[in-house]
């Protein structure tokens, strides 16, 4: 009966192990939570947990477990080892499932600190570099082709035996326009990603690397760009800083980016929600160190993008 | 801010990232030990080492990379190896080496540091892994077996322990399963499941407390610690000892604690699954206790020494 008992229990476990990640996975939460490398991971385990938990939980068990007269399964048919295993196992999970909020507070976004400097952050090894007309290399996840695969895809003309084609390039069969194909603007800025009002769509990675770039610092330079963020509530109403995570493999490894801005009236945004920031950056610099502020024509509450973590 | 800070908020989300992304690991690691143990007889190993027993124990500290068990696993297995004749520097060799000299430590070492210098990290902690063990086996060499193993220990052993006992990885003709490839099959599972559940009971801990660590603890406090070769080493290491992670997944958590330097972090992942506070206990098991608490201090010192005064070098030198 204890076999029983403990060989049910177990099974329930690492099946509510299981249907835990696969529900994280399926209603897309993990997103919050994983690198998209890992995501897949995560899915794997989730089947794996429900296979063997059923495996565990069906299979007769055996009593011949013991090697050279010593008995080392002993505590494998314990319940009380069962239950352990359920309440620290499962019971945190499902927990989680009901009561994570999916994202860091305030407290915690202030706790990290704010990445000082972006260029020494852990980039995606072996991304493709876009090389602009200057012979200047400009990082993918400068023009916020972490966000957007598409971005990131080489352009045409870089590819070795790709005939050039502008209008395959630049319609993907989605009827969206591609932010990294060029179109007939000028150089340097035909390679900034727009938005559908027009505007210059950066993500605050793009500003922070602008401070230590300076072909980045013209491109942006007195256009009017638009950046999604969390608000988080600065000294006074007139600032406030958009933040965003940044993670290499998890939550738990996040770190804090932001770029300080500056609004004509008080922002009325609560703290950590999501806000679509409307302005110009303004870089100034300090020794030999360029510093970026975001001059705020226009402040408003907006949905999480679709990954709300920078990569 | 006060010096702590909880909140069920921060910690949850940093605690369900730790487990979504180690769990995986630990289950893949359990799997494979599982399928090893119904499928490879122990005595297959004892049988590739070479007769020298200085080059058995070289070879000793590489067998983890064809016998893949992490540190919660590998008691038991070097406990029955010892039995059916291995040499007790090879058993303390591959009790050392293989929760990091195996394929799966690699993996994850490398995913977890993908970004920052993966090839180096996985390398470097592999190889430190590796002559880390080696020294301590060749020294073990020296010594006598009963000053070593606690008495009774390896013929008859008395395991009063919690019910979290360690799974071992019984030889499949002796466990009942030899019948047919479906029965050893389902053995696997069975065997993978109960290692699973005892590494993940350990790690599910060892994520809470570092998700409590890095979310509720001003890191202000700790930035200090991090500034000092030395004294980052030594607290890196003291984090491990507490931590108490599977080495199939500390490298991740290791990989979070970016304030401190990267050589500091590799003690953390050499030493955590070479000795910590579990490990203390079930290598209780097997040594007498004057042994592991010997055998603690001494990869303590040897390892903070060859991080926080080579290593430092060397990854400086790579620009890290």
């Amino acid at each position: 009966m204890r076999v029983k008992v403990s060989n049910f229990v177990n099974g329930i476990t690492l099946i509510g192990v299981g249907g835990v990640l696969l529900d994280f996975f399926f209603t897309g939460r993990l997103d919050q939570y994983l690198h998209p490398q890992f995501r897949v991971w995560t899915l794997v385990a989730g089947v794996l947990f429900c296979v063997t938990g059923v495996v565990y939980a069906a299979a007769k068990s055996t009593s011949q477990c013991c090697i050279d007269g010593e008995c080392v399964h002993q505590n494998a048919n314990s319940p009380l080892r069962s239950l352990v295993a359920f309440l620290v196992l499962f019971v945190p999970l499902a927990a989680g499932v009901a009561l994570s909020k999916d994202s860091y507070d305030q407290h915690a976004v202030l706790n990290r600190g704010f990445v000082q400097d972006i260029t020494k952050l852990p980039s995606r090894s072996g991304s493709l570099s876009v090389q602009i007309p200057n012979d200047q290399v400009i990082p993918p996840q400068a023009l916020g082709a972490d966000m957007d695969e598409r971005a990131s895809e080489p352009l045409p003309q870089d590819t070795p035996g790709a005939p050039p084609d502008p209008k395959a390039a630049a319609n993907d069969g989605t009827g969206q326009a591609n932010p990294a194909v060029p179109s007939s603007d000028d150089t340097g800025s035909q390679y900034l990603p727009k938005a559908a009002d027009g505007n210059v769509a950066l993500e605050v990675t793009d500003l922070l690397y602008a401070e230590a770039e300076d072909s980045l610092r013209k491109m942006f330079a007195d256009r009017t760009i638009e950046v999604i963020g969390q608000y988080l509530p600065g000294a006074d109403a007139k600032q406030f800083k958009l933040v965003r995570m940044f993670i290499v493999c998890c939550a738990a490894d996040a770190r804090p980016l932001a770029v300080p801005v500056e609004v004509s009236g008080p922002a009325t945004a609560t703290e950590m929600s999501w806000v679509k920031v409307v302005g110009k950056a303004v870089f100034t610099q300090k020794g030999d160190h360029a510093h970026v502020v975001l001059k705020a024509d226009k402040v408003e509450s907006t949905d999480p993008p679709a990954e709300a973590m920078l990569y | 801010m006060t010096w702590f800070t909880f909140t069920w908020q921060n910690f949850l989300f940093s605690f369900l990232a730790l487990a979504f992304e180690g769990l995986p690991f630990v289950l893949v690691g359990s799997l494979i030990s599982g399928a090893i143990a119904a499928f490879v007889p122990s005595k297959m190993i004892t049988g590739i080492l070479p007769k020298n027993g200085v080059l058995a124990t070289l070879a000793s500290g590489l067998l983890g990379l064809c016998f893949p068990v992490c540190e919660c696993g590998i008691v038991p297995v070097v406990r029955r190896l010892i039995n059916k004749g291995l040499p007790i520097s090879c058993g303390v060799t591959f009790m050392l080496a293989s929760p990091i000299v195996n394929p799966i430590v690699a993996l994850s070492t490398f995913a977890a540091f993908r970004g920052q210098a993966p090839w180096l990290n996985m390398g470097t902690r592999l190889v430190l892994g590796y002559l880390v063990a080696v020294v301590a086996g060749l020294t073990v060499r020296q010594l006598r077996p009963e000053s070593i193993l606690r008495p009774g220990a390896v013929k008859l052993p008395t395991r009063k322990r919690l019910a979290f006992s360690i799974s071992p990885l019984p030889d499949a003709a002796l466990a009942g399963f030899e019948n047919t490839f479906s029965q050893k099959l389902v053995g696997a599972v069975r065997m993978a499941c109960d290692d699973f559940i005892d590494t993940a009971i350990y790690f599910m801990i060892g994520a809470g407390v570092a998700a409590t660590f890095n979310t509720a603890v001003d890191q202000q406090i700790i930035l200090p610690l991090a500034l000092e070769p030395t004294l980052s080493t030594v607290s890196m290491m003291a984090i491990a000892l507490v931590l108490t992670l599977c080495s199939t997944s500390d490298a991740f958590i290791a990989a979070t604690f970016v304030g401190f330097p990267i050589f500091a972090r590799m003690a953390f992942m050499v030493f955590g699954p070479m000795f910590d506070l579990k490990l203390f206990f079930l290598y209780s098991v097997l040594f007498k206790k004057r042994f592991v608490i010997s055998l603690g201090i001494g990869l303590f010192v040897l390892i903070g020494l060859v991080c926080s005064r080579f290593l430092i070098y060397v990854y400086a030198g790579q620009g890290l």
